[in-house]
């Protein structure tokens, strides 16, 4: 008999030791911690020092009211360090990297937790930006006054374009050259390219940044060699005879790890936790983005030869599961002041599993499924994030233990990257942004995905894969206007209203076109202004950090680096391209597909009343709003024309972006597709559009169709997707796959439980997974929801504080992601059909 | 002009990733017009070959276009309704087109054999990963048989699985068209008793039970289609008898007819809103879904009636899981307790 599926229950950890249930019931103890991860603020006690970097924080623009706030409190708070009296003689990236080691090391405080396995707790600095007061006062007027970079950012946002800044983290750090060479080998090979300047470079910026970065290379052993004196003292005070032993063997570890490479497969976790923990130190930023890669690949070798030499299964599981709570306590940042404590959405810590090797060999290992069962086990949990990587060859076994894993939860514990559509992306941008030497197909299969689904190469590649979010929609508001902002803009804390301007080219009235081919003519041009438009943006904060912000630490682990003496700030990275990541697709191409057939194919509509109803936001206009939505064709169908205009928008879009580079720094900008929340936020703020969407509601999310558009079910959605990005033909970007949208894109199908309610129907689900490897996009977030449950949820959240759900790819605990968004995700449930 | 674009056929509608109507993942398409009238169709909408107008309530903005639009006057609006005088239809399709929202639909449409084609191959990939294909259901498809023949051999001059979901009743030369291209043979077994059977669905069952002799001859001799489903539905106060299931177990079994499989489909009752669009009353309006119990006991019966038990099994939802099958439309159900304390609420 068939067990059918029982209404879902939330999903519960399961299998946990005493320890690991003791650690994560503490962990989400929250603030009733006797310590936590808090961010705690360092300054050289200047009168000019800050600590807060607000350009990190410019595509975040729920924080643009509080960047004052910020900016201050943190310097109110911040505790002296004590610097060398000639310490504003030094170059800045050798005082920053000073500056943060000797306040890790010295200044904060080392703890471990009972029955904790990896040492390295308190990671999260706010640290001097360790500015003389000629630097300082530089930055700050780059930074206000009517020009400066917070007021054009804010221009920018407030007029629906979308956001940009230079961002922290989003980026895979060589941790498998750590592993393999240690800190030590690091150095050594700091030191070498030192020594190999010629004199006049020793003393230019070129020695400064290699000093800097030699200084840092310290940091990961001064903090292990604390922490093992610590482990030492607590074995000493421990009666427990086998926790004892732990602790003895932690120190042990420590005194070895990170400066030797590592041997044992605890090690190599200890390694890579105080590794990466340290990134995020270094940059004044915890979690976001900073990724791990293919970790069951490069952790693989320690694993096998633990358990050769006797390492219980199980221990090694235990040793990740704690490696798991650790990734988590990023959040304690903002413990107190944040909503949930802290624990808001993903900060995408990612991990990837399995996925291609070379020759299209599937790379899954029993390390693979070692750390699926932890996250099984330990699930929910937000960090660090899971992406699967499938592909043509994905063995049956993994795809079975996926599904089994996704019907178990609330939505997948994971998301799912696809390789070929994947690689195809990264060999276009290695054409395009003439990379071939790095990223070429003996190589390219050794991609992973970083922060949510942006995919680069590992170890040499900083892609800035969330500083640039454009909404391409403007483009069409402008085309309408002839460059114009449709509404008057109101400063929602001043009420001030701003005189609309001419902004983009003067396309033209709209009014007056006879012919599609006329405003499509029109929408082009605007659309290579918002490209532009935001390519100039990028500049101010991307020039500010390169000369302000160094992260000599991070440059470390970032191969070009050390090879250049340039900072990872200033393009140090082999491989630099920075993204733009493009908003609302599906409203823009339905908004044209709304036009082409009111205004031109069926002639229902004038344009000139069009815009009237745009302008009255659909008020009075109420039939022509729903023949909008409910007549005129859409993306999402698998319609061929209409995605005809997707693959057109999309081609527009992404051409433009491919002929740009920052001038400060040479980064070639390249394409992506992730909305993160702005398709939430932004739709407050851009008009409506003619796709009948009033202002107020929702844009359309990544490269998903609109809500409610996906009529047609999974696959032809699925399709649509796969057809924008270029689908398949004879000469591919990689082998028969076309990919326009090199870093990605992020694509959510919610699926009624009913789909994997028995194994003949997990079977079925199976396939459509690898119908979605040949048709689809490059990465898939599957939900599986229950609405009733959902609005349960919103009627008791003290119930459901662990409920979790994915949205574009990063995970949030529904009760905190507020009721706009909670609603969307039952609508959306909702609309399935059983 | 070849036939596939001149031959149409009367369709209801083409559902993708149908993952109930046969092997893997599916697109099925509902041909318009049955052969019986099953007290309990879950497609009342499919009974009839003719055009027919629905007006979808939650999508209604009250414009009155189509009340104006309508050459005949059929239509009216009062308290917010659109009434349709189904006597004055001609089912012209002009408020359709006039209405904004899709309020009103007409459900039946014409289409070639090529359209079809082009429009299922879209998902030809999954069929392939799945070992899917097509089903071609309805109504009762076999009453248009020169089209689904037709299009049954442009399926399999693709390499496509195909099904054909059949209530028995139509024509035996009309099978004969159909079976060379057909893998998989839906046959729906519902009513042993002939007299309930007429009862229950208008007809009597004895030329079904010949068809599917016949039929079952048909494979025996040519080898195709491979493969033989039996569905019974499993309807409260109907078909849902120990004397049925037994019965037609029985009628399998002494035929030596050797289905792949036998599928008890259990009764739900999504279908009231559909009923309720055309007009119509409907007798199970009332009728919740069956316990698990009861279709478990079935299945045992069913398996002790002769047929290879292996390859007995219930589908669909049961009453457990009701909470979750309610979930279809978008206004929320009360709660009325927690569902994770179980306390009322407030």
């Amino acid at each position: 008999m068939e067990t059918v599926l029982q209404i879902p229950k939330l999903k519960e950890p399961k299998k946990l030791s005493p320890r690991i249930q003791w650690l994560r019931d503490h962990y989400f103890s929250g603030n009733q911690r006797k310590w936590n991860n808090e961010f705690t603020a360092w300054t050289t006690g200047t009168p000019w020092d800050i600590q807060y970097d607000e350009l990190t924080y410019y595509i975040v623009p729920e924080t643009y009211p509080f960047l004052e706030t910020f900016r201050s409190s943190m310097k109110q708070a911040a505790r002296k360090v004590k610097t060398p009296d000639d310490f504003f003689r030094w170059s800045l990236p050798e005082r920053k990297a000073w500056f943060v080691k000797e306040t890790i090391v010295h200044y904060v405080p080392q703890e471990i937790l009972p029955g904790d396995l990896i040492a390295g707790a308190r990671f999260n600095l706010m640290t001097s930006m360790c500015w003389n007061e000629k630097e300082a006062k530089a930055v700050d007027q780059l930074i206000y006054g009517k020009n400066g970079s917070r007021a054009r950012m804010k221009w920018f946002h407030d007029h629906g374009y979308g956001n940009s800044g230079a961002t922290s983290g989003h980026l895979i750090p060589g941790y498998d050259r750590v592993l393999r060479m240690g800190w030590k080998g690091i150095y050594a090979e700091l030191k070498s390219f030192y020594e190999k300047l010629p004199e006049e470079d020793k003393n230019g910026p070129r020695g400064q940044q290699l000093r800097a970065m030699m200084t840092a290379a310290t940091m990961p052993r001064e903090l292990a060699n604390k922490y093992s004196v610590l482990c030492r003292q607590k074995a000493g005070k421990e009666k427990e005879e086998n926790r004892k032993r732990e602790l003895l063997q932690m120190a042990k570890n420590l005194e070895r790890v990170p400066w030797e490479p590592a041997e044992t497969f605890w090690e190599a976790l200890q390694l890579l936790w105080l590794t990466h923990m340290l990134v995020m130190s270094d940059e004044n930023y915890p979690g976001p983005g900073v990724s791990f890669g293919r970790i069951d690949q490069y952790l693989f070798p320690y694993w096998e030869k633990s358990l050769a030499d006797g390492m219980d299964r199980e221990f090694g599981k235990e040793i990740l599961k704690t490696f798991w709570i650790h990734a988590n306590t990023a959040y304690d940042a903002l413990i107190r002041v944040g909503a949930n404590q802290g624990i808001t959405a993903g900060y995408g810590q990612l991990i990837t599993l399995s996925g291609m090797g070379p020759g299209g060999k599937d790379m899954t290992n029993d390390l693979t499924y070692a750390i699926l069962e932890v996250i099984d086990e330990m699930s929910p949990i937000l960090e660090p994030k899971p992406n699967v990587r499938l592909h043509r060859n994905s063995p049956e076994k993994l795809l079975d233990k996926l599904i089994d894993m996704i019907s178990d939860s609330q939505g997948s514990p994971f998301l799912l990257n696809f390789d070929e559509r994947s690689m195809a992306g990264l060999m276009r941008e290695a054409k395009k942004g003439k990379f071939e030497h790095l990223i070429h197909k003996s190589n390219v299969f050794d991609y992973a995905p970083v922060g949510c689904l942006e995919n680069t190469m590992t170890g040499n590649d900083r892609s800035g894969t969330v500083d640039n979010n454009l909404n391409l929609l403007k483009a069409v508001e402008l085309a309408l206007t002839g460059g114009k902002d449709l509404n008057i803009f109101v400063d929602p804390i001043t009420g001030k209203k701003e005189k609309i301007r001419q902004d983009g080219p003067r396309t033209g009235n709209a009014e007056k076109f006879q012919t599609w081919e006329e405003f499509r003519e029109a929408f082009v041009i605007q659309m290579k202004y918002i490209v532009k438009k935001i390519v100039d943006l990028y500049e101010v904060s991307e020039s500010i950090r390169a000369k302000y912000n160094p992260t000599p630490y991070l440059s470390c682990l970032v191969k070009g680096c050390a090879e250049k003496g340039k900072d990872v700030t200033q393009g140090g990275a082999e491989i630099s391209f920075t993204t733009i990541e493009a908003v609302t697709y599906a409203t823009t191409v339905d908004a044209l597909l709304a036009i082409k057939y009111l205004v031109f194919d069926k002639k229902l509509i004038t344009m000139g009343e069009l815009i009237k109803a745009l302008k009255a936001n659909w008020k009075g206009f109420e039939v022509l709003q729903a023949r909008a939505k409910y007549k005129a064709p859409k993306y999402g169908r698998d319609d061929d024309e209409a995605d005809a205009m997707g693959r057109f928008v999309m081609e527009t879009w992404t051409q433009e972006v491919w002929k740009y580079k920052t001038k400060a720094t040479h980064r070639q900008f390249r394409p992506g597709m992730l909305s993160w929340n702005y398709w939430v936020g932004d739709g407050f703020i851009l008009a409506a559009s003619p796709d009948g969407r009033e202002k107020g509601q929702f844009l359309s999310n990544a490269i998903c169709p609109t809500n409610g558009a996906d009529i047609n079910g999974p696959t032809a959605n699925t399709n649509s997707v796969g057809k924008v990005l270029g689908g398949k033909t004879r000469d591919g970007d990689w082998e028969d796959f076309v990919n326009l949208v090199s870093n990605g894109t992020s694509h959510t199908i919610t699926f009624n439980p009913s789909l994997i309610k028995d194994k003949e129907h997990k079977q079925k689900f199976k396939a459509f997974l690898k119908g979605y490897v040949e048709n689809g996009g490059t990465a898939l977030q599957i939900n599986v929801l229950d609405p009733d449950m959902l609005r349960d949820a919103q009627k008791h959240p003290q119930n459901y504080r662990h409920l979790l759900v994915r949205v574009t790819g990063y995970n949030a605990y529904f009760t905190s992601i507020g009721r706009e968004l909670q609603d969307e995700i039952i609508a959306r449930i909702s609309h399935e059909k059983m | 002009m070849t036939e596939s674009k001149t031959i149409k056929g009367r369709l209801l509608e083409i559902q993708r990733m149908s993952t109930e109507d046969g092997p893997g993942i599916r697109t099925t398409i509902f041909l318009k017009g049955c052969s019986l009238h099953c007290s309990w169709c879950h497609n009342p909408e499919s009974i009839s070959p003719k055009p027919q107008l629905q007006w979808l309530s939650a999508n209604c903005i009250g414009c009155r276009l189509c009340v104006e639009a309508c050459p005949n006057h059929t239509l009216s609006y009062r308290d917010h309704q659109i009434v349709i005088d189904r006597n004055l239809c001609h089912s012209c399709g002009i408020c359709v087109e006039e209405c904004p929202t899709g309020a009103l639909e007409m459900l039946g449409y014409d289409v070639s054999v090529d359209e079809v084609v082009q429009e299922v191959l879209k998902d030809k990939v999954y069929f392939l990963k799945s070992g899917g294909g097509i089903t071609v259901s309805g109504g009762e498809p076999v009453l248009q048989a020169g089209f689904v023949a037709e299009f049954l051999k442009k399926m399999k001059e693709n390499g496509i699985h195909t099904a054909v979901d059949t209530c028995g009743l139509a024509p035996a030369d009309a099978y004969e068209k159909i079976l060379p291209y057909t893998d998989l043979i839906l046959y729906d077994l519902k009513e042993i008793n002939s007299l309930k059977h007429r009862d229950f669905t208008g007809s009597t069952n004895e030329k079904i039970l010949n068809n599917l002799l016949t039929i079952s001859e048909w494979m025996k001799i040519n080898g195709s289609p491979k493969a033989l489903w039996i569905r019974t539905p499993i309807i409260q106060d109907a078909t849902a008898t120990e004397e049925n299931i037994a019965g037609i177990g029985r009628f399998i079994a002494e035929n030596n007819l050797h289905p792949d499989r036998w599928e008890l489909c259990a009764f739900n009752n999504l279908c009231n809103d559909k009923y309720e669009r055309l007009g119509q009353k409907w007798t199970f309006e009332k009728y919740g879904l069956l316990r698990a119990e009861t279709l478990d006991y079935l299945t045992d019966i069913a398996r002790n009636s002769g047929v290879d038990p292996e390859k007995v099994l219930w589908t669909g939802s049961s009453k457990t899981d009701e909470e979750k099958v309610m979930k279809k439309g978008n206004e929320p159900r009360p709660v009325d307790f927690c569902r994770i304390t179980g306390l009322p609420d407030d």
